[in-house]
């Protein structure tokens, strides 16, 4: 049964949370690990990253909205996600990760996709966006924090992450529900849109920031001694919901993005895995000045609950 | 006693009715107003900045030509200043009675006069009824989660606080509509930060003010004809801009790019220029007329805030992204509450039909200003009476002057009552309907013209020209001519 879009859309602004109903200085901290601790600031500044990018992300698709309400759905999960960012900013504030006022920096990998959302992110059609970010959610957001919602002991930490898991399932739901939405467009507008998407050069672009990202997010996970099949799981998860709805499989795109990710979780298909850990090694030697570009969207990320 | 006219409000439309009653030789006519001065909006609209997007010299009634506006586009005090002028001048200022809150109107078909009752006040008579208290009256703080518990300060652009002082304060602005974008430029010169909430941004186009010289307004004064003939340029002008504003067409592409080239000259940041630009067709919404916006917004002590509204907590505004944004005090820049289902007032009329259950799906009438079962009841500024492209006193002249050429006639003859038709009127909304389907203002985008179920009740789809027009005439065999009985059986006698 279609989703009522104006209900979830109540059901959002009814659940809102703010930074300012956690107690950020309540006692906890000091459950985590040390170990845990020293490697957990690149890996927790990677994951407000890509929050951050599944904002950007959202911001685009607002644009696209068919509908008011959906409009307004979007524009809610833009926020949303900056504000898991910026949730994610205060817990390394308060695990004492920061020094001063200092926002960490992302990775090349991420960098590259800030740049080509910053460009391109607007041009691109539903279809295409529609596809892609809830991927990136399932894929990095969901599997990143679930291993540190298992991993941290901190209760604050629970708290922040038991919000941001109910935030994402809604994100999620509308995902599922906005693509089976894209699924029931006729086969001649479902072409249209998938060739006239993949003749664009930013697309390719696109396509090649977005690769090397899953396989460095995979890398990261091992470094920090984690079986890499709790993200491969993630991504199965795509699958397995999209295959729900025939028309979720009905769209190319979906299609395109589902069969990569089963290309990503299958480690002995070297004829993907050989170049596109190439050229993970590749975009790690390109020194962080030259790609780094500070949009002002990017800029906005905050720990402090008020202003 | 019963008088012959009565007119509710005593604004622009109230008392442009009265003068022009007047003119006609009714001199039997009472304005009752609510308030303890006349002015209605321009009264109301006193923030910082208040200005009207239209030409003086075509914001105002060419049956009161005023050679000394001092800019091209008039601050409210100068404006307040012009209808206290018109009212000092003509003479009505002994028909108005002040602190006359009318809390309804009925229809009584026997005598065919309308009883007008108060608040606190005994009921009075009139044969014929003006509703001239226009769309823009009434205003109250936005249904925002939380509201009732902010502890600061919280003023309404409509109703302004100026005793409050803005010096060193944290301030909210919220809205960026028409008034919106007037307060802030003013707000930011004097309050420590200003943080702007924005929901839709709106097409801005630049708007050049100019102060009038002593030499040009001595033109307007001693040439006769010079104002009529700068009235007339203004009007041409802005019809040729419906063009691109009523109705959606490539020359609203035009506007649009003139717009965008305005917002591209202004904000450098592509970021903010993204958030500043609309996703509507120009003209959907009503279009923003200043240069002063923009660069307030990139002021230092300035940020424009585009995550929508969670609630509002005791001490500030929480917005979706997480962040307690904090102030002494909040500005409600949120516009009127329009009457587009249901009737400014209470008003029954013929066989207890109320006009409020007639018009719960949204508001109609005949040309805008007379209903079907309310016999010698008029509206100004009524349904589908709205001008996007031009000036609303032009609309509003064209209506009190058939208003009242059709009040002289019922007066003249001794008639009982005129009641419009209501197969005319039917077919008249159907076509107003019809031709709204092409206009920006149906072109997809939510606006203060629309029902909630998107049907258009506020706005007239064609040009000022067309609409004055259709008011310029009487036209009698669209209405029921209904005569007292003595007269009828006169009238049966005499055949």
């Amino acid at each position: 049964m279609a989703m009522d879009l104006d209900n979830m859309l109540q059901m959002i602004k009814d659940r809102q949370w703010a930074l300012a109903d956690i107690d950020w200085d309540a006692p906890g901290a000091e459950l985590i690990d040390p170990e845990l601790h020293a490697k957990l600031k690149p890996f927790l500044s990677d994951l407000m990253w890509i929050e951050n990018v599944g904002a950007r992300g959202f911001a685009a698709m607002a644009r696209k909205a068919p509908t008011p309400t959906l409009k307004s759905i979007y524009e809610h999960f833009h926020a949303e996600e900056q504000k898991h960012a910026n949730a994610e900013l205060a817990l390394m504030r308060r695990w004492g990760m920061l020094e001063g006022d200092e926002i960490p920096s992302p990775n090349v990998n991420v960098q590259l996709v800030i740049n080509w959302l910053d460009q391109y992110s607007d041009g691109m059609s539903l279809s295409f966006l529609g596809t892609v970010i809830p991927m990136l959610e399932v894929a990095l957001d969901g599997a990143l924090l679930k291993f540190i919602t298992d991993e941290v002991k901190d209760p604050i930490a629970q708290e922040v992450f038991k919000r941001i898991n109910a935030d994402e399932s809604r994100h999620l739901a509308v995902d599922f529900e906005v693509m089976d939405m894209l699924g029931h467009a006729d086969l001649r507008k479902r072409t249209i849109d998938f060739v006239g998407g993949w003749i664009k050069p930013s697309l390719l672009i696109g396509t090649l920031s977005y690769v090397p990202l899953l396989n460095k997010m995979r890398d990261n996970i091992v470094a920090m001694g984690v079986d890499e099949e709790r993200l491969y799981g993630a991504i199965k998860r795509y699958k397995s919901v999209g295959e729900r709805s025939e028309y979720v499989r009905r769209l190319p795109m979906y299609r395109v993005v589902s069969r990569h990710g089963g290309w990503v979780v299958n480690r002995s298909n070297t004829l993907y895995h050989f170049p596109v850990d190439t050229l993970v090694k590749v975009t790690s030697l390109i020194p962080f000045p030259l790609v780094h570009r500070t949009p002002a969207w990017s800029q906005e990320l905050t720990y402090e609950p008020t202003a | 006693m019963t008088h012959s006219v009565a007119i509710i409000g005593a604004g622009f439309a109230g008392i442009g009715a009265a003068i022009r009653l007047q003119d006609k030789g009714i001199d039997d006519y009472v304005v009752f107003e609510r308030d303890t001065r006349v002015g209605g909006t321009w009264r109301d609209n006193t923030y910082p900045g208040a200005a009207c997007d239209i030409p003086s010299r075509l914001y105002s009634y060419s049956f009161a030509p005023n050679p000394e506006w001092s800019h091209t586009y008039s601050g409210s005090a100068e404006i307040l200043g012009y209808i206290d002028g018109m009212v000092e001048s003509s003479g009505v200022a002994p028909h108005i009675r002040f602190e006359h809150t009318v809390t309804g109107v009925v229809y009584d078909a026997d005598a065919g006069e309308w009883t007008i009752s108060f608040e606190g006040r005994e009921p009075e008579r009139a044969r014929a009824v003006i509703i001239a208290s226009g769309p823009l009256a009434n205003c109250s703080f936005p249904a925002i989660r939380g509201i009732e518990d902010y502890e600061g300060h919280k003023i309404h652009s409509a109703r302004w606080d100026h005793d409050y002082d803005f010096t060193g304060k944290k301030v909210a602005v919220v809205g960026t509509g028409a008034s919106g974008v007037q307060i802030v430029p003013e707000l930011v010169q004097q309050a420590a930060s200003v943080k702007v909430f924005q929901r839709t941004p709106g097409w801005v186009l630049p708007r050049i003010n100019t102060e009038t010289g002593e030499f040009t307004k001595s033109i307007y004064r001693r040439i006769p004809g010079a104002q009529q003939l700068a009235r007339a340029l203004w009007f041409w002008g802005h019809e040729s801009v419906a063009l691109g504003v009523v109705w959606n067409t490539p020359l609203t592409r035009v506007v649009e790019a003139v717009s965008k080239l305005h917002l591209r000259l202004q904000v450098r940041d592509p970021w903010l220029r993204r958030q500043l630009t609309p996703d509507f067709a120009a003209g959907c919404k009503r279009l923003l007329m200043t240069s002063d916006y923009y660069p307030a917004l990139q002021r230092e002590n300035c940020t424009l805030v585009t995550w929508p509204i969670a609630r509002i907590a005791p001490k500030g505004i929480r917005t979706v992204e997480g962040v307690e944004h904090q102030f002494d005090c909040i500005v409600f820049a949120t516009g009127f509450d329009v009457s587009k289902t249901g009737s400014p007032i209470p008003v029954t009329g013929l066989d207890g039909r109320v006009l409020a259950d007639e018009w719960s799906g949204g508001a109609y009438a005949y040309r805008s200003v007379a209903v079907s079962g309310y016999p010698n009841l008029y509206v100004t500024f009524g349904p589908n009476s709205g001008p996007g492209h031009s000036s609303a006193l032009v609309y509003m002249e064209a209506q009190i002057d058939y208003i009242t050429d059709a009040i002289g006639q019922l007066l003249r003859n001794g008639w009982k009552a005129l009641d419009v038709r209501a197969d005319v009127q039917e077919e008249y909304n159907r076509g107003i309907q019809r031709r709204l389907t092409a206009t920006t203002w149906n072109s997809g985008c939510s606006s203060w013209y629309l029902t909630d179920d998107g049907f258009n009740a506020t706005m007239y789809p064609g040009f000022a020209s067309q609409y004055v027009g259709q008011l310029r005439t009487v036209d009698l065999q669209d209405y029921r001519i209904l005569v007292h009985e003595e007269a009828d059986a006169a009238a049966v006698a005499a055949g």
